[in-house]
């Protein structure tokens, strides 16, 4: 285990996806200060640290929601559908159904002057439907997101993310609140399917040992700076 | 009682007081009143005239049922037709500039714009826009609807970017990050999650829009309105009365109606029904069959 200010790609010769310099987050006032780092295609990054520390606000500021305060980004994922989000309520839509969700992250597989009335065509259509199967939720897919189990609401909104294909998915604690079987059910699943898509992870997670068993570099946030840890 | 809330209500009390003073001139006027409104309703209202509900010969009509050939079937089909046209434009219309008026999806100078179009819309009630169309246009239903639209904008346009404001941040943040357009957002997270309410300030407006066209017929705009006012005009206060009974069972039953379509368009009950017959039973034990389905 190396425990590094922050790993450094570019001396390996790899090519950074999203590359953080100087960065000073916050909402007004600074939570986090003078971040440099590199994401990489591929990377599992898990972002620890106790709360209010800014762990969310550096998730929300990669994914492009909100600005740094200071400090500059370099992001190689800013194209209409490059970055799956999965928030921490999962922000899914919860009158609509399961499926209707999952459509929504297909769609950006479309141009954006697809005129939204057209359908997406069969292709993605069961493309949709497959995904849907290998996370096991086919059953519910005519299902109002509403009325779902939260194990079932996270399958969606990680359904949504991954048919998108996205460079980045970008995820809040979308574990919280889970049995342990359905954490590692998701992990798996999770897991070949970012491989298949060779997505890459940004996620924030309180609980270190589920960071640990999904990352392969954790950004630990202390005292307003990154401390990074490889995971072999 | 708390003495600040004691002192609040005494002022009240007596501005009050002071203010019908300085608006009635002369109390002398009210002695009698309620006598002369005893005898009006007694001698001049009751009892109804009936004869609305049959056939009239100088209405065009090919029914073979006499009722359909009324003038109360005339004037509240008429009126129905002009708030059921009112409420689908209004809605259709209000709409994109709720979306534009709501500061959750526009930033502020877009979203001050939009509001103060639809406040310009609302500023004035429908009997005025009546009054402004039937000038321009003439008398009759057209410019009633017109009247009716343009408020509904106004109404409806307002209630919904409320609504819109109320929806949750979370999916729309999670659709701006996946990179959709502002008009995939609207269609495919907004309207979803504010359906309901949606729904529910569309029939509202339809009801409002069937008691506020009755009067529009006052200043010649169609409807069942301009039967009760050509009827005051001549003192036929009996058929008059008639007609009002017409228009506030119509109300009832439109109320009714809209109750029982509003429960299922609430967060209880906005699932897919298991079978066609449970729409007829409350939301909770067709959730109860629902989930005993899912589970087999």
């Amino acid at each position: 285990m190396d425990e590094v200010t922050v790993w450094d790609g570019l001396t390996a010769g790899l090519e950074p996806i999203i590359q953080l310099r100087s960065l000073n987050i916050g909402y007004g006032k600074s939570l986090a200060k003078d971040i440099t780092a590199e994401i990489y295609t591929g990377d599992r990054i898990a972002i620890i640290g106790p709360s209010g520390v800014g762990k969310t606000t550096l998730l929300r500021t990669i994914a492009g929601l909100i600005a740094p305060l200071s400090g500059e980004i370099n992001n190689n994922c800013s194209g209409r559908g490059d970055i799956g989000y999965i928030p921490q309520k999962l922000g899914l839509v919860r009158h609509s159904s399961a499926k209707s969700n999952v459509m929504l992250g297909a769609r950006t597989r479309k141009s954006r002057f697809h005129l939204p009335f057209l359908g997406l065509g069969e292709g993605l259509n069961k493309e949709v439907d497959q995904l849907l199967q290998k996370l096991g939720i086919s059953e519910i897919s005519d299902e109002p997101v509403r009325i779902l189990s939260g194990g079932q609401q996270r399958r969606v909104a990680i359904a949504r993310a991954l048919i998108q294909k996205p460079k980045l998915i970008v995820a809040d604690e979308f574990l919280g609140e889970l049995d342990a079987d359905n954490i590692d059910s998701i992990i798996d699943i999770l897991e070949t399917q970012l491989s298949e898509i060779n997505a890459t992870l940004v996620m924030v997670e309180h609980q270190e040992n589920i960071a640990r068993s999904i990352a392969t570099r954790i950004w630990r946030i202390v005292d307003n700076q990154i401390i990074e840890e490889r995971v072999e | 009682m708390n003495k600040k809330l004691l002192l609040w209500i005494t002022v009240t009390g007596i501005l009050t007081i002071l203010a019908i003073d300085d608006i009635v001139e002369d109390w002398s006027t009210i002695d009698g009143s309620f006598e002369k409104i005893y005898i009006f309703f007694t001698q001049d209202l009751f009892p109804p005239d009936w004869s609305i509900l049959s056939s009239e010969p100088n209405i065009k009509c090919n029914s073979e049922i006499g009722f359909f050939c009324s003038q109360a079937w005339k004037g509240i089909s008429e009126t129905l037709q002009m708030a059921f046209i009112a409420t689908v434009l209004g809605f259709v219309i209000s709409l994109p500039i709720a979306s534009l008026a709501a500061n959750n999806l526009y930033p502020l100078p877009i979203a001050m714009a939009a509001r103060v179009f639809l406040a310009g819309l609302r500023s004035l009630p429908s009997i005025i826009w009546a009054l402004i169309f039937t000038i321009a246009i003439g008398f009759g239903p057209f410019p009633g609807v017109l009247a009716m639209t343009l408020y509904s904008i106004g109404y409806l346009g307002k209630l919904q970017y409320e609504a819109i404001e109320g929806i949750a941040n979370e999916p729309l943040e999670a659709s701006m990050a996946m990179g959709l357009t502002k008009s995939e957002r609207f269609l495919f997270v907004v309207i979803p999650e504010s359906s309901n309410n949606l729904i529910s300030q569309l029939l509202f407006m339809f009801e409002y829009n069937v008691r506020h066209g009755t009067v529009l017929g006052l200043v010649g705009a169609g409807g069942i309105g301009q039967y009760i006012d050509t009827n005051l005009k001549f003192f036929v206060y009996d058929k008059a009365m008639a007609f009002l009974i017409v228009i506030f069972v119509v109300v009832v039953i439109i109320d009714i109606l809209s109750m029982v379509i509003r429960s299922y368009v609430t967060d209880e009950s906005d699932f897919k029904r298991p079978k066609w017959w449970t729409v007829l039973l409350p939301s909770d034990a067709a959730m109860k069959i629902h989930r005993r389905n899912l589970e087999e």
